[in-house]
């Protein structure tokens, strides 16, 4: 009877714990929707099918068959902005993609930024120039001699901006304004004058070009127009892939490292020859730099130093308990590739997100905090 | 708690006069042997800057060893945890049916102990060969790993810890088919279909999509429900030797869970050879 009474109880007790280790599995494991998933980044690495298509839509501009060009063949559209680059190796040639950009979740979070105060600032550019950066800005080039913009400036107020200079067409549908004054129309009606130590030139309602002065703003005139020199631009047109990409001059590169790192600067003075660069803003914010150098001995010591230069950054941040840092530093990582090595590095945009959470409040709020 | 004790020792001298328990052992601490041999780690300021295996280079990215490392100790829970399960229900399908052989039994129940003292100290015989066998191995790796690079986890003996959690499911699923069935491949049969299941269980909510809505997938809801989910439990490991968050919602929930599992099927076995006549 005692028997029987127990064998009962161990009925009982198992329906029990089968009823709770389902409930706690249950509750451990959790909807997977709920739970947040380990953050992930995709990394611009090589053109993808989208970055193609972009640059097929881009060669919109034949050169002139007497602009010095030999003609090997029917003349084939080009990219108007890769033919402004500069030419040969150790220049520095880096493009934004502003539309693209403008267009990506950083960009919205940018925006969030321009326009807290009601967009006033911007607004008084689109009086000003005629143009609105946000419409009809395409890309922005910086390079070592100066600036290019292209998009569509057909709108632009040139003339009204630039009218006091000394100016000249130069090429097939450029204008090239010498250095000088700039009077900026001012909303009570009156004008505001200024000096300005750049040339500018226009070309075909589609660029606008900033140098020091008129000749290194012909020389990029040139080479858009197939008078330049025969060697290929900064930038191939199978780099073109990101939202920023381009060339850093070994120096440029080194100056920026400098301040922190003065013996990395040093050595990447001694070994790099050029420096690729690639961001790619389309979910997260991912960097990956292509460094090169003659000697691949030298090179894959170089990029074990910052290998461990950048553990040494993550420990500090876990040491100073700076999670957010330590997990950005999780992303960064050295792709050793004999004479090359690739150093990728990446933001979650959640990241940014938070940290330019002040956009996203009333300016009144948070003067204070920023 | 002594008679089950006794039958725990007696489980364990059983296996240790098993040649299989000890090639495992043997095999255990060879392919450590040759991790510990073959494997070059250089590590400059904790970023693991190359590898080399048998003396070639692996070619590797450069980066902070704890997050190079992520891999190759996921890769270590899976196996640990998959494998170890796989390896203890063939090494331990016949320890309950063997013990539960005509002439043996009967010795046994002589013994001034209660019947469900036999069940249990086999389990915890079980268990403890379990996971001594997770420790040796797990913690050999870790060892390797951490005297090589200079990073020292916990992560890969936790992930062991939570392969047992597993096995303890498994085990006693297996140890209560002995009671109704007294064959080692049946009770192996049912270790594997419960791994199986768990396995499935831990992905019931992205498998219930394959269902139609209405009673098929009800049926599949209410079935894996009550399952071990040992798929959400190995990924948790996983996690936890590469030092990463697991991706559930509460790793102890989920592991008492899997263990009171265990311990409800152990109870059914319980139950079971209460009423059985030897």
């Amino acid at each position: 009877m005692e028997n029987h009474r127990r064998r009962w109880i161990w009925v009982g007790l198992a329906a029990l714990l089968f009823i709770l280790a389902a409930l706690l599995m249950f509750t451990g494991q959790g909807d997977d929707a709920a739970i947040a998933q380990e953050p992930s980044v995709e990394f611009p690495r090589r053109m993808r099918s989208q970055d193609r298509l972009r640059a097929d839509q881009r060669r919109t501009f034949i050169m002139p068959v007497d602009a010095g060009t030999r003609a090997e063949g029917p003349p084939r559209p080009r990219d108007p902005v890769l033919a402004a680059l500069p030419r040969g190796e150790g220049h520095t040639a880096v493009v934004i993609e502003a539309n693209a950009v403008r267009n990506s979740p950083l960009g919205e979070l940018l925006m969030d930024c321009l326009m807290r105060d009601g967009g006033k600032p911007l607004d008084e550019f689109r009086r000003v120039s005629g143009l609105d950066p946000l419409q009809d800005l395409d890309r922005i080039v910086i390079t070592d001699e100066g600036l290019i913009l292209s998009g569509n400036f057909a709108k632009a107020r040139f003339k009204e901006l630039l009218g006091e200079r000394t100016s000249a067409d130069y090429g097939q549908g450029a204008r090239v304004y010498e250095p000088g004054a700039m009077s900026v129309p001012l909303a009570d009606g009156g004008t505001m004058r200024g000096q300005m130590g750049s040339s500018v030139g226009t070309w075909n309602d589609q660029m606008m070009v900033v140098g020091r002065s008129s000749d290194s703003v012909k020389t990029v005139i040139d080479r858009m127009e197939g008078r330049g020199s025969d060697e290929p631009p900064a930038i191939s047109e199978n780099s073109t892939y990101g939202e920023m990409y381009g060339v850093l001059g070994v120096e440029q590169m080194a100056k920026i490292l400098a301040a922190d790192q003065p013996e990395l600067a040093q050595r990447l003075r001694d070994v790099a020859q050029n420096v690729e660069l690639h961001m790619d803003t389309r979910s997260d914010v991912a960097l990956v730099a292509e460094i090169r150098g003659p000697d691949a001995e030298k090179v894959t010591d170089l990029g074990k130093s910052l290998g461990a230069a950048l553990s040494v950054a993550r420990l500090k941040a876990q040491a100073q308990d700076d999670k957010t840092l330590a997990q950005l530093m999780d992303f960064a990582r050295v792709e050793p590739d004999g004479n090359s090595f690739k150093l990728e590095m990446a933001v979650p945009i959640d990241v940014i997100r938070e940290r330019l959470a002040w956009c996203r409040q009333p300016p009144d709020t948070t003067d204070a905090g920023q | 708690m002594k008679p089950v004790l006794g039958i725990a020792a007696y489980v364990l001298r059983e296996a240790a006069s098993r040649k299989f328990i000890l090639a495992f052992l043997v095999g255990i601490t060879l392919v450590l042997a040759v991790v510990a041999l073959s494997l070059r780690i250089e590590v400059i300021d904790g970023a693991l800057a190359a590898t080399r295996l048998f003396g070639d280079v692996i070619p590797t990215s450069i980066r902070a060893v704890d997050v190079a490392l992520r891999p190759v100790f996921k890769a270590a829970a899976f196996i640990v945890f998959y494998g170890g399960i796989v390896f203890g229900i063939v090494a331990c399908s016949d320890f309950a049916p063997g013990l539960l052989s005509p002439g043996r039994i009967e010795h046994l129940l002589a013994l001034p102990l209660r019947r469900w003292h036999l069940l249990a100290g086999t389990f915890l015989g079980v268990m403890t060969l379990a996971l001594g066998g997770t420790v040796y191995g797990a913690g050999g790796l870790t060892l390797i790993f951490g005297v090589k690079t200079g990073y020292w986890t916990l992560g890969p003996l936790i992930a062991g810890v939570l392969a047992c959690v597993g096995f303890a499911a498994v085990y006693a699923v297996m140890l209560t088919t002995a009671t109704f069935v007294r064959s080692a491949a049946l009770c192996a049969a049912a270790g594997g279909l419960f791994l199986v299941g768990g396995i499935i269980a831990g992905f019931r909510q992205q498998l219930s999509r394959f269902f139609e809505a209405g009673l098929g997938r009800n049926a599949f809801e209410a079935v894996t429900l009550l399952l071990p989910r040992l798929s959400a439990l190995a990924m948790a490991a996983a996690d936890l030797a590469a030092s990463t968050p697991p991706q559930i919602r509460s790793l102890g929930l989920l592991l008492v869970g899997v263990f009171v599992f265990g311990l409800g099927a152990l109870v059914v076995g319980f139950w079971r050879f209460e009423g059985k006549d030897y």
